[in-house]
């Protein structure tokens, strides 16, 4: 009988994995000898050998810190779409102090970058919440749009006042110093502890939403917001905060990836992420325990459509390719599952 | 046409709704239903329309049987059902609401098209007042409900079933009513009128039926039965409300001064009023009178725009103020009071939910709410069943658990017993004497000029968002509150 539930939700997700499959061999088969053999170098792609698996991760880690920024608007019945835009947000935050701040030891620098980081996104992602909250602006065409522009002001300062002057006129800052770049999990690949504290958020919003008086808060508000505010919990304080919270998680995921990755701030270097954590979340149904390992079959995905790319000639799109088609096929056997029950 | 229950029976988890009840309702007949909340009335007819599948039992319509899977097939089997719980598009213009309920209407639906003078039609016939333009979110209860009586009266239905119609009217609507069912009936309808209330069925029933605890205990044509013989079947114990206490005279405990705010095209006040410690106004009037913004500024909800609110000398309106000193009974509790996702034990605790632990915030009474909840007699009385399944009545008591369940010092109870049945209407006078007693000040919105005359110390009436006038209960005159109703003061 306990069981039942969970049957209940895994079987649209098995079927649309199965969907997946078909769909995925029908589009690109084509392009390798047997259909077996295409899926075989999908694999190998993902999870063939320790560097394989390092760039999955390398890949779901981003995926993973959008996906949370996410989900915790979602807790609210909020649609945010932005966390593309609070990425950027973040990572121009955490970069300006990494550029232009003091010259300090790691353990100081870290910490700050991470702040600044964090910072930079609660505040990108506050505005759609204000925006929100007072005058009732969706919060879905306000993060979409300053996704834009996040990304715009970027461009903006590595073309013009932060590009490194030794660059080459390369759209690109200096390199960030090396006591900032945040230490791989094992030395020699890229997979770097920004995964380690992706999980870690994971957990205690999980938990957050379980079992602390915020996440009751939370379920009253979605429940009926009048009986909320008869009770004396501001709509507006939630909404601000939710997406104040939903920016920061971005916005680490931002610095983290700048810092670790690619010790630098460059053009687009963000792209994508996006739009593969808001599909993860979605796919999770904004559950926190969800998120961690879809995340990693995002990342998977990314990185064998890189593999594609390389072994079977195909072109860069076939990862979003690839990420639409899994999630078309998920969402939509989930939602006639809950049809036909 | 005769329609024929049999053996019908429903469970819902371990609650037995309706157990082997047999009923025929015949063409030309008024039968009234009657039972206490919770007795398996409205289970039973929303079985007939479809929106429920009996677990055993039939259902023969001219002795052929029949099989509702959905209300559409009840309906073009020619049964029609006013719920309790409006079911009505609140972002939809009234004209559009009666259209989209309508299966003659086409797909031009715009100015002059027949199907939107049709709706305009049915609702004057049912309400000459009623504004065929306006959102029916900006409307209130009673006018809520006109449209929905439009809405089924007039689609040609044979069978029409009235989930407790009377609970929201004023006596001359419901006067109305009455004149309007009987008049169905004579034209050779079936009507199944869904009621605890006496009143209903002596005005217009031609034949009762009597539920309790989903079993058929009494079934009788009017003439063969009396008033006194219903309340035996109808009521086991004899509660009867508390004498009203007389208020602890004194300081001004309650103080309101010029309090005027306004919400869309709704507007309230000047309004100057003071209440003694144990007093108790009741505030009488028409629903539509800007009820609900009233007691949303006086509960400290709605920010006003003039004027304060001072409970104890201290605005309740202050940020700082708690919750916790004001018990806040909202009309339309499914609507406004609870969270329908949520457990009854988090529904109770909402009102502390400032005080409660960071951790675990609902891990430290379990019992306590069960207590609250067997007190009010909430059926059935799990705190881990969530809010959704509870009926209309089981509902309003649930919010009354919370917002009463704990002494306050200002009751603000708008419509506390609509939709009770007379056990549960007497044991929230009760609630709201014990209140005024402990010293409270109450403010009770009701409809009902008998309630308001026989429980309260003063009665307002409030008219277009300003009180016409005020007096005293004691001294009350009926054609004066009438006059003030109706605005001339």
């Amino acid at each position: 009988m306990k069981l039942q539930p969970t049957l209940h939700r895994a079987w649209p997700v098995a079927a649309g994995l199965a969907s997946f499959a078909v769909a995925t061999a029908l589009l690109f088969g084509h392009s390798t000898p047997s259909i077996p053999g295409f899926f075989w170098m999908l694999a190998k792609g993902a999870f063939g050998d320790g560097y394989a698996i390092s760039e999955t991760l390398v890949k779901a880690t981003p995926t993973l810190w959008c996906a949370l920024a996410v989900a915790v608007p979602a807790q609210l019945g909020l649609i945010s779409v932005g966390a593309e835009g609070q990425m950027y947000a973040g990572a121009i935050a955490g970069g300006a102090l990494v550029l232009f701040g003091p010259r300090e030891s790691a353990w100081v620098l870290i910490p700050a970058m991470l702040a600044c980081g964090a910072a930079g996104g609660a505040a990108w992602g506050a505005i759609a919440g204000w925006l929100r909250a007072r005058f009732g602006i969706t919060e879905i065409v306000v993060t979409m749009l300053q996704n834009f522009i996040a990304i715009n002001v970027l461009e903006y300062l590595i073309h013009g006042p932060w590009m490194a002057p030794n660059s080459g006129n390369w759209p690109q800052t200096a390199d960030f110093p090396a006591a900032v770049t945040l230490p791989p999990i094992v030395s020699g690949m890229r997979t770097h502890v920004g995964l380690f504290g992706g999980v870690a958020a994971a957990l205690v919003l999980w938990f957050a939403v379980r079992r602390t008086k915020w996440g009751l808060a939370v379920r009253v508000l979605t429940g009926n917001p009048r009986v909320a505010s008869q009770a004396g919990l501001s709509h507006f304080a939630y909404i601000v905060g939710a997406m104040a919270i939903g920016g920061a998680l971005a916005g680490l995921g931002g610095i983290c990836e700048a810092s670790a990755i690619q010790g630098r701030l460059e053009s687009t270097f963000l792209q994508g992420y996006g739009l593969s954590g808001y599909l993860v979340s979605w796919l999770a149904g904004h559950d926190f325990r969800w998120i961690v390992p879809i995340s990693i079959l995002m990342g998977a995905i990314l990185t064998s459509a890189d593999t594609l790319q390389l072994g079977a000639g195909l072109p860069a799109s076939s990862a979003m390719i690839l990420q639409g088609v899994l999630f078309a096929c998920i969402v939509g056997w989930t939602s006639f599952a809950k049809r036909i029950r | 046409m005769v329609v024929e229950l049999n053996r019908i029976t429903k469970r819902f988890g371990e609650v037995l709704a309706n157990d082997a009840i047999d009923i025929r309702i015949h063409s030309g007949e008024v039968l009234a239903l009657l039972g206490e909340n919770g007795a398996g009335k409205s289970t039973l007819m929303k079985i007939l329309y479809g929106v429920h599948r009996p677990d055993d039992g039939e259902i023969l319509i001219d002795g052929v049987p029949v099989r509702f899977g959905e209300p559409s097939d009840a309906r073009s089997a020619g049964i029609g059902m006013v719920f309790q719980d409006f079911s009505l598009v609140q972002a939809m213009t009234v004209a559009d609401n009666l259209m989209l309920a309508s299966s003659r209407t086409g797909w031009w639906t715009g100015p002059g098209s027949r199907a939107r003078g049709d709706a305009v039609r049915a609702l004057m016939a049912a309400a000459p007042e009623g504004r065929p333009g306006s959102r029916v979110c900006d409307l209130a209860v009673g006018e809520q409900q006109l449209v929905e009586l439009s809405r089924v009266l007039e689609s040609h239905a044979q069978l029409i079933i009235l989930d407790e119609p009377t609970s929201v009217l004023t006596p001359a609507e419901m006067e109305r009513l009455y004149v309007r069912v009987r008049g169905f009936a004579a034209e050779g309808r079936a009507i199944v009128l869904i009621t605890h209330k006496m009143d209903d069925v002596l005005a217009c029933a031609t034949r009762v039926c009597v539920l309790r605890h989903g079993r058929r205990v009494y079934d009788a044509d009017m003439g063969t039965t009396s008033r006194e013989q219903l309340v035996d079947h109808f009521i086991g114990d004899d509660a009867l409300p508390d004498p009203l206490g007389a208020p602890l005279f004194g300081k001004a405990r309650l103080e309101v001064r010029g309090l005027a705010g306004n919400r869309e095209d709704e507007r309230v006040g000047p309004i100057d009023f003071s209440l003694a410690p144990g007093e108790i106004l009741g505030v009488a009037g028409v629903s539509g009178n800007s009820q609900q913004l009233l007691g949303g500024l006086l509960a400290g909800l709605v920010a006003p725009s003039q004027g304060e609110v001072l409970l104890d000398g201290e605005s309740v309106h202050a940020g700082r103020f708690s919750r916790e000193r004001i018990g806040f009974v909202p009309e339309q509790p499914r609507l406004n009071g609870v969270a329908l996702n949520l457990d009854l034990a988090t529904n109770l605790a909402l009102k502390r939910i400032g005080t409660l632990p960071w951790l675990d915030p609902l891990r430290t009474d379990p019992r306590g709410a069960g207590d609250l909840l067997e007190r009010f007699d909430v059926r059935p009385a799990d705190p881990r069943l969530r809010a959704g399944t509870l009926s209309g009545g089981n509902l309003q008591k649930l919010v009354l658990a919370r917002e009463l369940g704990a002494s306050c010092e200002l009751v603000v109870a708008c419509y506390p017993t609509m939709g009770l049945d007379l056990g549960a209407t007497w044991f929230v006078h009760r609630q709201l004497h014990m209140q005024a007693a402990a010293g409270a000040c109450v403010v009770w919105f009701s409809e009902d000029l008998d309630e308001l005359l026989a429980s309260t110390h003063r009665i307002a009436v409030l008219t277009k968002g300003r009180f016409a006038g005020m007096v005293r209960a004691d001294q009350a005159d009926r054609r004066q509150i009438g006059l003030w109703m109706a605005g001339a003061s």
